[in-house]
């Protein structure tokens, strides 16, 4: 036993031997070989290159098993001690390959073929296709340009929000109850909110909203005719369920700032207004990050309460990338574009997130 | 029989245990004394025989004894039986096991099969598995499954829309000679028979539904002499009465702009158009205005040319039909939000709850008029066919012809239980699965189907005959409104029958989007909005394949 290096953790210190070595080195590139192997034949009898049939590619994921197991087994091999440490992780990091990866690559094949589940010649492979088409497709264009109005809305509902939990952080009375209370709406599903609301409070004959909008003498009210109106209805039903998500976590911010600091400014003779512009809101904005940026990742996704309420009307004014990518996919069956146009939405989304974090970084760590 | 018809002819009261005893009595009699009807005269005794079947199955449970239970479809199952004797030998089928994929919609369709099927798997020894769906549910799994291959079902119960993604991929088993003896399909309405369930001339469908678009109208605006007075005062044409043609349809709606509703006292609306898409299903409304101009009655084509593929939804025909929208549109004549109500919403919030005077709709608006909580114009519902047109686009010469057209869209076609063509190899397979769907499509079980809750619609003549129905205990007068407008609907000769095509919810659902713009306003005018929905039409036939789709096509016109 080894007398020297790290002796708090390492338990043994393992004699690896050159035999054990190319064993450990035979087990991983010799699986790896069989698994290439396996997808290679597979991806020949898929394209009719040779005589062999195959039903599915389940052999392909029992090579991929038999390529894992090996993997992990050869860490112990080569390593001894510090290969058992690893696989404390590597078969996690596997099963997320596989799970993550993989599928992607799939994806990815998928977005550049030509695949409409009513084609009888099956997928095709179509190049650039589908990225010409998705270039010249309005609707598309069309949701995207909404989804930037939808994201704008952030803004207000971090005000409201904000204003929420300032109130809910305060000393009011029935301060658990309210607390709870304001909660609720997150907790419905915002398919349930699509009907509650959307088709029913807001159901122009009987709807009560539609009543006290007549009763304050709107005489026909409309809350889906206009392309505008829709679009900040749906923005409110979305509101109404999502704020509280922000004010919860704006609340958890403020309870988390020192009282003591806050004091100190209200000793230092800081009104309320700049009390909380000046100590509480720069305090807050780490937290107002983050709160925002779930919520932005929340709203991307935005698509029940559209498909519900409005299918995208009218005139695609309420339209969103996803309920767009609903319709091209269950109603129209076209597995090839609608994956190319979820493709290109998530590097939007990916290089729209990236870019704000690194603004925010700047803004909030200025380097002089 | 829809559930919600049952329900309505139940709650209304008029149908009453005793009333049924009586009609039932008076169906044996007629059934002892008469076999012509029902086209059993050749033997006298065997129809007598027969009748007094129709009349026993039509007593289980009773009309207004409650729901149907599985007991009451396992008694109905094993009276129906007898065809299947006739061809299948006890314990014929022993080991063979079946694999039935169809919906569970409100506990009806594969329920009512279960049960239907049991005294036919007791007795042949055959076993069935069944994959209950969700109509959601249901057309994603059907084209995965017809995509990757994998079909995992013997016997499907299936939407004749989906013929072309299924018969014209070769998917199913055609149907034995001795099926066609057994279920008699020349007692199917006019356009379920050929070319609906055939391909390339062979035969693969057992239908067990029917499905058409009929007109609702409120009669109370007819009968109200406030309209009428200050309908001759505007110098409308023609008497105030129920419309028959959409030029009237159009003209009442401008008319009724401004008017107040007699029932309910809130402003009057004329023709209620879904102006939303309803997943593909929503374009069907367009159809019933189109179907008079486009389907000209020397031409069984009316959606494409079946020589190209090219659209015809840009043609004079369609544009007039999108253009009447616009019109009325314009003139404010639909009620406020009319832009976000789909199918849906014009029949259920819209027409029931007493807003609008006229819409076209399945059968489920007739039934639920007094079924249903919400409903209020129960007893002002007055039914038709389709409503004509005063001209017609000739596609062949590419003109107007002004002469009146009247074409009913039968829309959806009705489903129907096809055999897959995984049972083709085992010789004995395939006769229990044909067995199997024979049954459930027999002349017997489909009356007691059509007369009980089972979500499935009158579909042959026998169904028509209403001395049954007054006999087992309907009220007549309700029964003969109602389903004559269905019958009528069945049998016209210049019916519209959509194209079985693969894909053709694809098309529906693109044509939505585009209308749905239009009556937005984005596009300059109707034929804008028309070239925008051919344009994308012919994309997805290139998708999909032209010269495939030219094939299908022509072979779902049986041409």
């Amino acid at each position: 036993m080894s007398t020297q290096g790290d002796l708090l953790h390492v338990v043994t210190s393992d004699a690896i031997s050159p035999e054990r070595r190319r064993l450990g080195k035979t087990l991983i590139w010799g699986s790896f070989g069989v698994m290439v192997a396996v997808f290679v034949v597979l991806g020949l009898s898929e394209a009719g290159r040779i005589g062999m049939e195959f039903a599915t590619w389940r052999p392909a994921l029992y090579a991929y098993l038999f390529w894992a197991t090996c993997l992990c087994i050869a860490q112990v091999v080569l390593y001894g001690e510090q290969g058992k440490r690893s696989l404390f992780i590597l078969p996690a990091t596997l099963f997320v390959v596989a799970m993550v990866v993989f599928p992607l690559i799939f994806a990815l094949g998928i977005a550049f073929s030509n695949w409409n589940l009513s084609s009888p010649d099956g997928r095709q492979f179509n190049g650039l296709d589908n990225v010409r088409q998705m270039w010249g497709d309005p609707f598309y264009w069309n949701a995207l340009k909404n989804m930037v109005y939808y994201t704008l809305a952030i803004l207000v509902e971090y005000a409201i929000a904000f204003g929420l939990a300032l109130i809910l952080a305060s000393q009011i009375k029935a301060r658990k109850f309210f607390r709870v209370a304001f909660l609720m709406p997150l907790m419905l599903s915002p398919v349930a909110v699509s009907w509650m609301v959307g088709k029913s409070m807001l159901e122009i004959r009987f709807g009560p909203i539609s009543r006290l909008a007549r009763w304050l003498g709107w005489d026909r009210p409309s809350f889906f005719g206009d392309p505008e109106i829709a679009r900040a209805m749906i923005m409110m039903m979305d509101a109404w369920t999502f704020i509280p998500f922000m004010m919860i976590m704006l609340l958890a911010g403020l309870q988390a700032i020192p009282k003591e600091v806050q004091e100190a400014a209200r000793v230092d003779g800081a009104s309320g207004w700049r009390g909380f512009w000046e100590v509480t809101f720069p305090l807050m904005l780490p937290v107002s990050i983050t709160a925002i940026l779930i919520r932005i990742i929340f709203k991307l996704k935005l698509a029940d309460v559209v498909i519900n309420v409005t299918s995208g009307g009218p005139g695609g004014a309420t339209d969103t990338v996803t309920s767009f990518i609903f319709r091209e996919y269950r109603d129209r069956s076209n597995v090839g574009y609608g994956t190319l146009l979820a493709i290109v939405y998530l590097l939007l989304i990916v290089i729209a997130i990236t870019v704000f974090m690194k603004l925010v970084d700047r803004w909030m760590n200025p380097r002089y | 029989m829809k559930k919600h018809i049952y329900d309505r002819l139940v709650r209304s009261g008029r149908l009453r245990r005793r009333d049924m005893l009586k009609g039932m009595g008076a169906t044996g009699a007629l059934a002892a004394f008469s076999g012509v009807a029902t086209g059993t005269s050749v033997r006298p005794a065997w129809a007598a025989a027969h009748g007094a079947l129709r009349a026993e199955i039509l007593g289980i449970p009773g009309v207004g004894a409650g729901s149907p239970t599985d007991a009451d479809w396992q008694q109905v199952g094993e009276l129906c039986l007898g065809p299947t004797k006739e061809i299948v030998a006890e314990g014929e089928f022993a080991g063979v096991e079946l694999t039935f994929m169809g919906l569970n919609n409100q506990n009806l369709h594969n329920f009512l099969f279960r049960g239907f099927l049991k005294p036919w798997e007791a007795y042949t020894g055959a076993t069935i598995n069944w994959i209950d769906l969700a109509q959601a549910d249901y057309n994603a799994r059907l084209q995965q499954s017809i995509a990757t291959g994998t079909v995992d079902f013997d016997i499907i119960e299936m939407g004749a829309p989906f013929e072309g993604d299924v018969l014209g991929r070769g998917m199913a088993s055609e149907m034995p000679d001795w099926v066609k003896d057994v279920i008699d399909m020349d007692d199917y309405v006019d356009y379920l028979k050929a070319p609906v369930g055939t391909w390339d001339g062979k035969t693969y469908r057992v239908s067990i539904d029917g499905d058409t678009h009929t007109f609702a109208y409120r009669k109370d605006y007819y009968e109200n002499e406030e309209f009428a007075e200050a309908w001759a005062a505007s110098g409308g044409e023609g008497a105030w009465e129920q419309p028959k043609t959409w030029e009237q349809v159009n003209a009442h709606s401008k008319f009724l702009i401004g008017k107040t509703d007699p029932l309910t006292g809130l402003d009057a609306h004329g023709y209620l158009d879904p102006l939303k898409g309803w997943g593909g299903f929503g374009f069907y409304f367009l159809e019933n205005r189109a179907t008079p101009y486009a389907k000209h009655p020397d031409d069984p084509a009316w959606l494409f040319d079946p020589e190209t593929m090219a659209p015809r939804v840009n043609n004079p025909g369609f544009v007039q039909a999108i253009q009447d929208v616009l019109d009325l549109i314009d003139a404010g004549a639909y009620p406020a939000d009319q832009i976000n109500a789909d199918p849906g919403t014009t029949a259920f919030q819209q027409f029931l709850a007493g807003t609008g005077g006229m819409l076209n709709w399945w059968g489920d608006v007739g039934s639920s008029a007094r079924t249903s909580d919400t409903s209020v114009v129960g007893d002002v519902v007055g039914f038709d066919i389709n409503p004509g047109s005063e001209k017609v686009w000739n596609s062949q010469t590419g003109e107007w012809e002004m002469t009146p057209n009247v074409s009913p869209n039968n829309a959806y076609i009705g489903w129907g239980v096809y055999v897959m063509a995984t049972v083709d190899g085992d010789a004995q397979k395939k006769k229990a699965a044909w067995s199997a769907a024979a049954h459930l499509g027999g002349k017997d079980l489909s009356l007691w189907a059509s007369a009980y809750p089972s979500g499935f619609q009158p579909y042959r003549n026998s169904h028509f005959q209403y001395d049954e129905w007054e006999a087992a205990g309907y009220d007549r007068a309700f029964v003969e409104d109602y389903l004559s407008s269905n019958a009528d609907s069945y049998n016209h000769p210049n019916a519209a029958v959509e194209p079985r095509i693969p894909g053709i919810f694809q098309y529906y659902s693109v044509a939505e989007d585009e209308l749905a713009k239009g009556f937005a306003g984005q596009y300059g005018s109707a034929q804008e909005i028309a070239d925008a929905i051919a344009a994308a039409w012919e994309n997805i036939t290139d998708q999909i394949g032209r010269e495939n789709q030219i094939a299908l096509y022509k072979a779902s016109l049986g041409m």
